[in-house]
């Protein structure tokens, strides 16, 4: 008997390939692993061109090698010290954004759910211009960005009565949680003496010019930990879709669940938006790509991610070269791109479906 | 019922009467109440006549021009769409109409004869577009799925807004008033401008206004009694195009003013469109002014932009609105 079943090996279920080797074996995906590997080969192409592309000119494959060390001296200068630190927050604001709208879309049962629709953004940037105006520290703004993210969310949940089961009354309610936390920055920065409104201008259109180095790390070290979380939260989040008495039925613990998508989404919007201020269309873009690509079935956490940072560096991209020497934020191409692409899923029919 | 409608008028009446007086009386600079009411009765010193007279009643009177168009329009967008979340700034017709003063200022135009022109012309496009959306199946029929496609429109016009200022420097401080909204610094002449708009728009209310009524018990029974929807429908576009192109282009863009007036008028005279309206010309100034009043004493000496305590007032009203178990249709 037992002879037998050994001899047979499994099959893998539709859709999966099984990966075996020395007894052990590992049941892959086979879309949304390919989906990732596209992505990642997207990624790396427009992070050549993106450091390859400035005032002074470069091949890319020689930009990507001077970004490693290797070449000329002057060459690995401008692209270290110059290019690369601000291709590295367009990468993690990016990925983080790209986390945090997945998430969110997932709880609210909502594709059109973003950091940005349900005030969490204004809520990160008021208290990030709070803190500008008021406490110098280098890492007060992500602090406070957190502080103010957790404070938007936990504002447009409890006014709204839950997240998943009111349908857009979350995202209206978050809406006007916004316009009021969105008053507030403007009235911090009229008071504000002219020096600190100008340090605190960034957060109010989304750029990535001005990237305090404090919050980046802190962004870097706060994705580190929110990523295996995302990927973990993932599993369970794909039962979230179900209504809640058939995934209670399935095992889920859905209001523990819940709560920690949503901590994650916050800690990832939150820490994002202290560097590169607001860019919500990314999260709701990101996201749409990822499932596109990865297929219907599962949460595609890493596509999400991979999807994000791609479509903020290459807005940044697009954003310095257009209009050159004119720089255009990467928060108003983000929004010239995601507006209409946001406008054509609440028009479409099939946009009252959950993601 | 007929003394609530008597107290309906009375009770804006008075308090816009307040609010004008403290507009006049209270202000971000040196002079004080009492010097001001000096001034308003005559008498008082050179400069505080000059205050009031040259700085704050034209602002006033701006304030209560814009207000009442902007609260008129809101009541009759949301007959119109039978939404009472359909607010011109919040579906995008403020920011088509600012969108297209901008963009006239970008091609070379002059702001003072194409503006108002322009303003309307962009908010009958914003108003269009509103309505496309509204009579989509789905959208239509979910009040609150209009009002994020209105953001999103908004959102949209916004971006194409900003990047024109990034590329034209040069009309960037010209423009900056009209992608913020305020009275202050807008002399009465500035009216002129829009006077015609907004008479026309005013007289296109006032023709429409029964047969939106009557839509509000469906199109079949308005047609049983003898009304025409569509061209109803379309009077009332044209007149809330009208009335918010022409307040855009002297105040720039103030959003929730058309969501607070017509909820405040409803809630003392009820659903009535014909009965809403009244009340509407009087709240609408009386927001308008009040926040202008508390945007100079807020931040003392400096002044905040109108549509910031516009948005503060608004905003909790939205929630209020979203909150209730069912958004009653209109």
């Amino acid at each position: 008997m037992t002879s037998l079943t050994a001899a047979v090996a499994p099959v893998p279920p539709p859709g999966t390939a099984r990966l075996a080797a020395r007894g052990r074996s590992l049941l892959l995906p086979v879309r949304p692993a390919l989906a990732v590997v596209v992505l990642v080969a997207l990624l790396v192409a427009v992070c050549a061109v993106s450091l390859a592309v400035g005032s002074a000119g470069l091949r890319p494959a020689r930009a990507l090698a001077a970004a490693f060390g290797q070449g000329q001296g002057i060459e690995v200068v401008l692209v270290q010290r110059l290019r690369l630190p601000r291709l590295q927050a367009g990468l993690l604001v990016g990925a983080a954004l790209g986390v945090a709208g997945l998430l969110l879309q997932v709880v609210a049962r909502n594709r059109l759910a973003t950091p940005g629709n349900v005030g969490i953004d204004d809520g990160a940037t008021a208290f990030a211009v709070a803190s500008v105006v008021g406490v110098t520290a280098a890492y007060a703004p992500s602090g406070m960005a957190l502080a103010g993210a957790a404070t938007a969310c936990a504002l447009a949940l409890g006014l709204a009565g839950g997240a998943g089961s009111s349908g857009y009354r979350f995202l209206v309610v978050g809406l006007g949680v916004g316009a009021v936390l969105g008053a507030i920055t403007s009235l911090l920065l009229v008071r504000a003496p002219i020096d600190a409104a100008n340090a605190a201008f960034p957060w109010s259109v989304g750029s990535l010019s001005a990237r305090p180095p404090g919050p980046v790390r802190l962004l870097a070290i706060g994705l580190a930990l929110a990523l295996p979380a995302a990927v973990l939260v993932g599993r369970r989040l794909a039962l979230l879709r179900l209504p809640d008495g058939v995934a209670t039925s399935l095992g889920a613990r859905v209001p523990r669940v819940r709560l920690a998508a949503l901590a994650v989404a916050v800690v990832c919007a939150g820490l994002a938006v202290a560097v590169g201020g607001p860019l919500g269309t990314v999260a709701l873009v990101a996201p749409a790509a990822a499932r596109r690509l990865a297929g219907p079935r599962g949460v595609p956490v890493v596509g999400a991610a991979l999807a994000g940072a791609l479509l903020v560096v290459a807005a940044d991209l697009a954003g310095r070269t257009v209009a050159a020497p004119v720089e255009v934020p990467v928060g108003l191409v983000t929004a010239l791109v995601g507006s209409p692409y946001l406008i054509w899923l609440l028009l479409s029919p099939r946009s009252l479906k959950t993601p | 019922m007929h003394t609530g409608r008597t107290y309906g008028l009375l009770l804006p009446a008075v308090a816009l009467l307040a609010v004008g007086l403290a507009s006049l009386l209270l202000g971000a600079g040196d002079v004080g109440p009492v010097r001001a009411l000096a001034a308003v009765a005559g008498g008082g010193d050179a400069e505080a006549a000059f205050t009031v007279w040259e700085l704050r009643w034209p602002r006033t009177l701006v304030g209560v021009v814009v207000g009442a168009a902007l609260g008129v329009a809101g009541a009759v967008l949301q007959a119109a769409a039978r939404n009472p979340l359909a607010e011109p700034g919040l579906l995008g017709v403020s920011a088509g109409a600012s969108a297209a003063v901008v963009l006239v200022l970008v091609l070379g135009g002059s702001v003072a004869t194409l503006g108002p022109a322009a303003a309307v012309l962009g908010a009958l496009a914003g108003c269009a577009a509103a309505f496309a959306m509204a009579r989509l199946r789905g959208v239509g029929d979910d009040p609150v799925r209009l009002v994020l496609a209105g953001a999103a429109v908004s959102g949209l016009l916004g971006a194409l807004t900003s990047v024109l200022l990034l590329v034209d420097q040069r009309t960037a401080d010209e423009v900056r008033f009209w992608v913020v909204g305020a009275v202050a610094g807008r002399d009465a002449g500035s009216l002129l401008g829009s006077a015609p708009g907004l008479l026309v728009g005013g007289l296109l209310v006032a023709l429409v206004a029964r047969p939106l009524a009557a839509l509000s018990l469906g199109d079949d029974v308005a047609r049983g009694l003898g009304h025409r929807p569509r061209r109803a429908r379309g009077g009332a576009v044209a007149a809330v195009a009208l009335l918010v192109g022409s307040a855009t282009a002297v105040a720039g863009p103030i959003a929730f003013v058309g969501l607070v007036v017509p909820f405040a008028a409803r809630a003392l005279v009820g659903p009535d469109l014909r009965r809403v309206l009244p009340p509407s010309v009087l709240l609408g100034p009386l927001v308008v002014v009040l926040a202008d009043v508390v945007s100079r004493l807020l931040v003392r000496p400096y002044e905040m932009p109108l549509g910031v305590i516009t948005a503060l007032i608004g905003a909790p009203v939205l929630v209020a609105v979203v909150r209730r178990r069912r958004v009653p249709a209109l």
